[in-house]
């Protein structure tokens, strides 16, 4: 009879599936940098009510919080190059990259925005009343103090998007999920398989929830 | 005039550069998989390999392009075909009237269809004819019950109907033969290693081939493939691809 759990069969797939982590974090790290970018454009947008630019805004934050993850890769991928040939040339791993920031974008900017928010209006009237504009102000003052609050939700956001990678599988890009299922479907151990990818996943994310906690402190020292 | 003679040179550079590099350059053939289907192609131990791995090595030793292969999950791959990501699928793709209204096939390569499996030693049965007064498994809720009914219109043939352990009463000689799907029989006999072999073609058959896009460019590379495909037929290249991974010569 099989053994219940191959633990052999485990320890040999890790190293297999380690060499594809890059591939996983290079998507997350650079989608959240777009991501973050994008998101930050987007909340002052939307804390300015810049004309047009806040309607423009609030669609893009609607559409891309209303609808899942994996139909806009599809969307991407898949659908636009039928009606634009041009995007044909843009291959499986930037397409996750592009679907990816432009998903999490949404969310992010949604709690920047509530970040700034959150600072006290005197100190924009503060800024204002020493001459500075409001770009200034909003760049000097306000979002030092904003990137405080929001680092936790931040934070949250770039762990769910790591774990997010893995859709990308769907596209064809050589993640470490996909590996571990074409490993898993030639040798029939499905669950050793799963087993290692989410045990990476799950160390990964241990060492950026470490990483967060240290930089809230550091973030915090000065009140 | 010296500007003309610059000029002249400008171009003559321009236009040497762009005929000579198609001469030095190869065309990259991008071949879409699902790298989950064994043993046509499948990942072990980090290795892409499987039938259609060595199929696309040898087509691109004959044709003197470069493939890539592409994996993606399998539902995924007809999309990436449309979208121009891939040139084309090499992943089992049956030929269908619907596909056939779509896309331009390639020559089949793999023939599929019900196929008549018995033991090693018997040389008796060759055909559905042969079959008459003999015992035959089909498994339960599988259609080739259905299909082997409609090819014997006098019922003679001894349908038993089994829900495990058809192929076991074959090798002990209980049954004289069972009725499966013929890749899927090759498979069984290779992995299990079992004293079995596929008797006579298969009947009521399907094709399996490679698909391309209607557009010149597709097709000439479906040409190319095809010759390579023609000249491997005829040199027996195919038919060693098969029997290294499936144990029997399914390609024609």
């Amino acid at each position: 009879m099989q053994m219940p759990l191959d633990v052999q069969y485990i320890l040999e797939l890790l190293p297999i599936l380690l060499k594809y982590l890059s591939v996983t974090m290079e998507m997350a790290i650079l989608g959240f940098c777009f991501a973050i970018i994008l998101a930050v454009i987007l909340a002052i947008v939307r804390v300015f009510k810049l004309p047009v630019l806040h309607n423009f805004a609030g669609l893009f934050i609607s559409f891309f919080r209303g609808t899942p993850l994996l139909v806009q890769l599809f969307l991407l991928y898949y659908g636009l190059p039928q009606v634009m040939p041009i995007f044909a040339g843009v291959d499986a791993f930037s397409a996750a990259i592009i679907g990816l920031s432009l998903h999490f974008s949404a969310y992010m900017a949604e709690s920047i925005r509530a970040a700034i928010m959150g600072v006290n209006k005197s100190q924009m009237e503060a800024c204002l009343s020493i001459g500075m504009t409001r770009l200034q102000a909003m760049r000097r003052i306000i979002l030092p103090q904003a990137a405080r609050v929001a680092t936790p939700s931040l934070m949250n956001y770039f762990i769910d998007m790591i774990k997010s990678t893995s859709l990308a599988f769907t596209l064809g890009v050589a993640e470490i999920m996909a590996k571990a299922q074409m490993e898993a479907s030639s040798s029939f151990k499905y669950f050793e398989s799963f087993l290692a990818v989410a045990l990476i996943y799950w160390a990964v994310i241990e060492i950026f929830s470490r990483l967060q906690h240290y930089l809230e402190i550091r973030m915090n020292r000065a009140y | 005039m010296k500007k003309h003679i610059k000029l002249i040179i400008a171009a003559a550079v321009a236009v040497s550069s762009v005929v000579s590099i198609p001469a030095f350059a190869k065309q990259t053939v991008k071949v879409g998989m699902s790298g989950n289907y064994v043993p046509f192609t499948f990942s072990s131990k980090d290795v892409l390999q499987g039938f259609e791995i060595d199929l696309w090595n040898e087509i691109a030793l004959r044709s003197d392009y470069d493939v890539k292969f592409v994996l993606s999950s399998f539902s995924g791959l007809f999309g990436m075909l449309e979208a121009g990501h891939i040139d084309t699928i090499s992943n089992q793709i049956t030929i269908t009237p619907a596909r056939l209204e779509q896309y331009a096939f390639t020559t089949p390569y793999v023939v599929d269809g019900v196929q008549i499996v018995t033991k090693k030693d018997r040389d008796d049965i060759n055909s559905v004819a042969d079959l008459k007064g003999k015992k035959v498994a089909v498994n339960l809720g599988s259609n080739f019950e259905e299909t082997l009914r409609a090819n014997d219109p006098k019922q003679e043939i001894d349908i038993i109907t089994y829900d495990t352990g058809f192929v076991q009463d074959v090798v002990i000689g209980r049954t004289d033969a069972f009725i499966m799907d013929r890749v899927g029989s090759a498979a069984l006999i290779k992995k299990s290693g079992l004293p079995l072999k596929l008797a006579g073609k298969p009947f009521e058959t399907i094709e399996n081939a490679m698909p391309f896009l209607n557009k010149p460019e597709q097709l000439a590379i479906r040409d190319t493939v095809n010759a390579a495909l023609l000249s491997m037929g005829n040199d027996g290249t195919l038919a060693k691809i098969s029997i290294k991974w499936l144990g029997s010569d399914v390609t024609q």
